[in-house]
């Protein structure tokens, strides 16, 4: 898997290695805990599904029963009362009212409904004949709706859930993916590029060395000589020591390097 | 309404003259007797023999229109009915023959007498025998022939719904048929006896 | 006597009506009919009796498509009657359209009063209350000129007038219109059949007065049974009633003190029919009269409203037992409506595979 993912288009230098290591660390846990949001929201989601299914065979039953009670209505009333009661009709009688529930920071919206018992437009139709059918049809037709009701709102949340989970989903795989991967790439090249360039430091150093060596071979006879030469005059000796320290301590930091 | 009136006019005209007559002391010139007595035998046996036909025409055409519409009307839905139906139709027919048999045998009594012989004890007979006979038969059919029409016009509806219950309707329209023949004896006897104009 | 005059205008009408009658569907027949697997074998049941009027369906029909078509055979051969008759049947005939006049002129009144599109309302209109003027009532754009227009323009005229001013048409509910005309409409129907010079005493006018009797209680029972619980007062209620009927006066009186269904089945303990309707359903009918779980009551037992409507069968047979009289008319259109109704029904319970209700129907042949 690390082969197709590449790798970061990054400076191989210590500096982006530590950040690497840290982002490296980040996607895990970020990965981990995407995962368990998932997982709670897919918990959820199957909750859902099964209360959907449930819903969804009880509508059947109610809409079948409420079809059926509209047509013994027709049957009552002997000819059809849905004009009537559209035209008479002006307030809700069943209303909604809608609220949030927070699932793993996913809002979910609940429709709730409720009816208002003092709005009834419709109460007189079928005076005549039929009344009793159609008082009874609006109630069934009133349960029909809350059956609905409640189905919309269990859809509404299914397909929320559903968005969401595929959202998820998403960043998890690309983080399991894509981003560690990538990320472990980057680190490994970056490994790999920091040691090429301790073995050519090295190798330098050896070749400074060396030649240092011989430099200081050839100084130091030069020094014998020079010494011998300038034991009376001790000024310019002082200088010398100094350009020696800060050599010293360059060499120590890269040896550091090696090492780690 | 309007009948209502003019016998009610009639009436009053009538009761203002016969009042009149009578305080002038002329009451006896009401006299029915006589009026009866005037009129020719001639008269009586013609009227007697118009009102045979007549009613008896009468009677049947009331009955075919009865049971006619009936049979038109149930042999829309049930075209099946319109043959067997029209039994009934020849039923009031029959009453219409009924008529004319017995105008005919009234007829034959009819022949010219002088003027003097006319008011004879056999002649005032013979037409009184011919009004009474004619009246009889006559109203006998017309009854007979509204009752067949009714009975038809039923018995067509009701084979139009069951036609199984033709038969039995039509056996009740036999009897409502039968009473026409009762007038006719009762005709044929009471003119029997009466001879001819001489 | 009625024997003697009554064919002169009537005699072909009333075999044709004995026609109509003798193909209506028969027990038998709607026993097949509740075996149909689907509309199309309905369709096919039915051709014997509708003939052509079903043809043109397309296949697989919707029951409302089915209702339609033969509400339009019914129209059909009701106009057919209708151009055929002539004096106080032809008054007769017209009489008998009012009641679908009253539907539909409540109809335009509640379309226009919402401003609604005419034609879609002139297509919902019961083609039997058809009139010639309806058109025009939709061209009104107030009340007043809507009243006034029903005034000049219906034959229900008399029904508006002295009992309905334009200012009601707009306060009172529909409904109540609709049952006040009901009530007007019934007791002009009522005084017709009795007065009529050539009704009154005959057959006619005692079947036809039996029958609107029993129309009148059944409509002051319903209206009774149906206000309660709603804002109607008992004073409007009262107003509701024909002023004719067997339960006339006092169990009229008694109706509208009513607060219940009990109160309701003593004022009708008087008449023996009624009060046998409300021993049968009386049980079940305060016990699951509201809220009921299964959407309707159960199913073997009748409501009120099955039980009047077998008695208005019963009566529109017994009709048929009687000769020359207008009354035939009058029955063969009822039970027409109820087979109609029937039909609707058994396609319905096919249609929605509710077998088990399917015996509902109201067969009386």
């Amino acid at each position: 898997m690390s082969s197709g993912a590449g790798r970061e288009q990054v400076f191989p230098t210590r500096q982006v290695l530590g950040q690497m290591n840290s982002k490296l660390k980040g996607a895990q846990t970020g990965h981990s805990l995407l995962k368990r949001k998932s997982e709670a929201l897919t918990k959820r989601f199957r909750e859902i599904l099964k209360r959907i299914d449930e819903a969804k065979r009880k509508m059947g039953r109610v809409m079948q029963i409420a079809a059926f009670s509209l047509a013994e209505v027709t049957y009552a009333a002997g000819g059809d009362v849905g004009y009537q009661v559209q035209e008479s009709v002006k307030n809700a009688r069943f209303r909604i009212r809608t609220k949030q529930e927070n699932v793993s920071g996913v809002f979910l919206p609940q429709f709730e409904s409720y009816t208002k018992e003092d709005i009834n437009d419709f109460q007189l139709t079928g005076l005549g004949k039929g009344g009793q059918q159609v008082k009874r049809c609006r109630e069934t037709y009133a349960r029909a709706v809350e059956t609905l009701v409640e189905l919309a709102s269990l859809q509404t949340a299914f397909v929320i859930l559903d968005e969401t989970i595929k959202v998820v989903n998403r960043r998890v795989n690309a983080i399991e993916h894509v981003i560690i991967p990538r990320t472990e790439n980057t680190i490994k090249y970056i490994n790999s590029e920091l040691d090429e360039l301790d073995r050519e430091e090295f190798y330098r150093l050896k070749k400074v060395s060396n030649k240092k060596q011989r430099d200081q071979a050839a100084s130091d006879k030069e020094m014998k000589a020079k010494r011998q030469q300038e034991q009376q005059n001790g000024v310019k000796k002082n200088d010398d020591e100094d350009e020696e320290e800060a050599k010293d301590v360059l060499g120590e930091h890269e040896d550091d390097d090696v090492i780690f | 309404m309007s009948v209502t009136y003019a016998m009610g006019g009639a009436v009053t005209a009538l009761t203002i003259i016969g009042l009149y007559m009578l305080f002038n002391g002329e009451g006896e010139q009401f006299n029915v007797g006589q009026v009866l007595e005037t009129i020719s035998p001639y008269a009586w046996a013609d009227v007697g023999i118009a009102l045979c036909i007549g009613l008896s025409v009468v009677g049947a055409a009331w009955g075919i229109f009865i049971t006619g519409t009936s049979i038109l009307g149930g042999g829309v839905k049930a075209p099946r009915i319109r043959t067997k139906n029209l039994i009934s139709i020849i039923f009031c027919e029959v009453v219409a023959i009924y008529g004319v048999i017995m105008s005919i045998v009234f007829s034959s009594k009819l022949s010219l007498v002088p003027e003097d012989q006319l008011y004879s004890g056999s002649n005032y007979y013979t037409g009184y025998a011919l009004f009474w006979a004619g009246l009889t038969v006559g109203m006998c059919n017309m009854i007979c022939g509204i009752s067949v029409g009714i009975n038809g016009s039923s018995a067509a509806l009701a084979d139009a719904t069951d036609g199984s219950l033709f038969v039995k309707v039509l056996v009740i329209e036999i009897f409502s048929s039968v009473l026409g023949l009762f007038g006719l004896i009762i005709g044929l006897l009471v003119q029997g006896k009466a001879n001819e104009f001489a | 006597m009625e024997g003697l005059y009554f064919n002169v205008n009537g005699g072909y009408l009333e075999g044709i009506v004995r026609g109509y009658r003798n193909v209506l569907l028969t027990g038998s027949q709607y026993g097949n009919l509740t075996q149909c697997e689907n509309i199309d074998d309905i369709k096919m049941q039915l051709g014997p009796s509708y003939g052509d009027a079903l043809a043109s369906l397309p296949p697989n029909p919707s029951t409302s498509a089915l209702a339609d078509k033969t509400t339009e055979k019914l129209v059909q051969d009701f106009r057919y009657l209708q151009g055929q008759a002539t004096g106080s049947l032809a008054k007769f005939m017209e009489y008998l359209t009012y009641s679908y006049m009253i539907d539909n002129v409540a109809l335009l009144i509640t379309g226009t009063l919402h401003e609604r599109d005419t034609k879609e309302l002139l297509e919902r209109c019961h083609p039997l209350g058809w009139f010639e003027t309806m058109p025009v009532l939709c061209v009104a754009t107030n009340i007043e000129e809507l009243y006034n227009s029903v005034l000049i323009e219906t034959p229900l005229a008399p029904y508006f007038k002295g009992h309905l001013s334009h200012h009601d048409l707009d306060e009172l509910n529909i409904e109540i219109v609709r049952n006040t005309l009901y009530k007007n409409y019934l007791e002009d129907f009522h005084h017709f059949v009795n007065n009529d010079s050539e009704m009154a005493m005959t057959p006619t006018g005692e079947i036809m007065s039996e029958i609107l009797e029993f129309e009148a209680d059944r409509r002051a029972i319903n209206i009774t049974l149906n206000s309660f619980g709603t804002e109607l007062s008992k004073d409007q209620r009262r107003k509701l009633y024909p002023d004719f009927g067997k339960l006339y006066p006092e169990g009229m009186l008694m109706l509208s003190r009513a607060d219940d269904i009990e109160g309701v089945s003593l004022a009708v303990s008087g008449v023996g029919d009624y009060k046998r309707f409300f021993d049968e359903v009386g049980l079940n009918q305060s016990s699951s009269g509201v809220g009921n779980m299964a959407g309707g009551s159960g199913a073997e037992s009748k409501s009120l409203e099955d039980l009047f409507y077998q008695k208005e069968m019963e009566l529109s047979k017994l009709v048929f037992t009687q000769q020359f009289t207008h009354a035939v008319i009058y029955a063969w259109v009822k039970l027409r409506e109820q087979e109609i109704r029937n039909i609707t029904w058994i396609a319905e319970c096919i249609a929605q595979g509710q077998k088990d209700r399917i015996g509902n129907y109201i067969s009386v042949f």
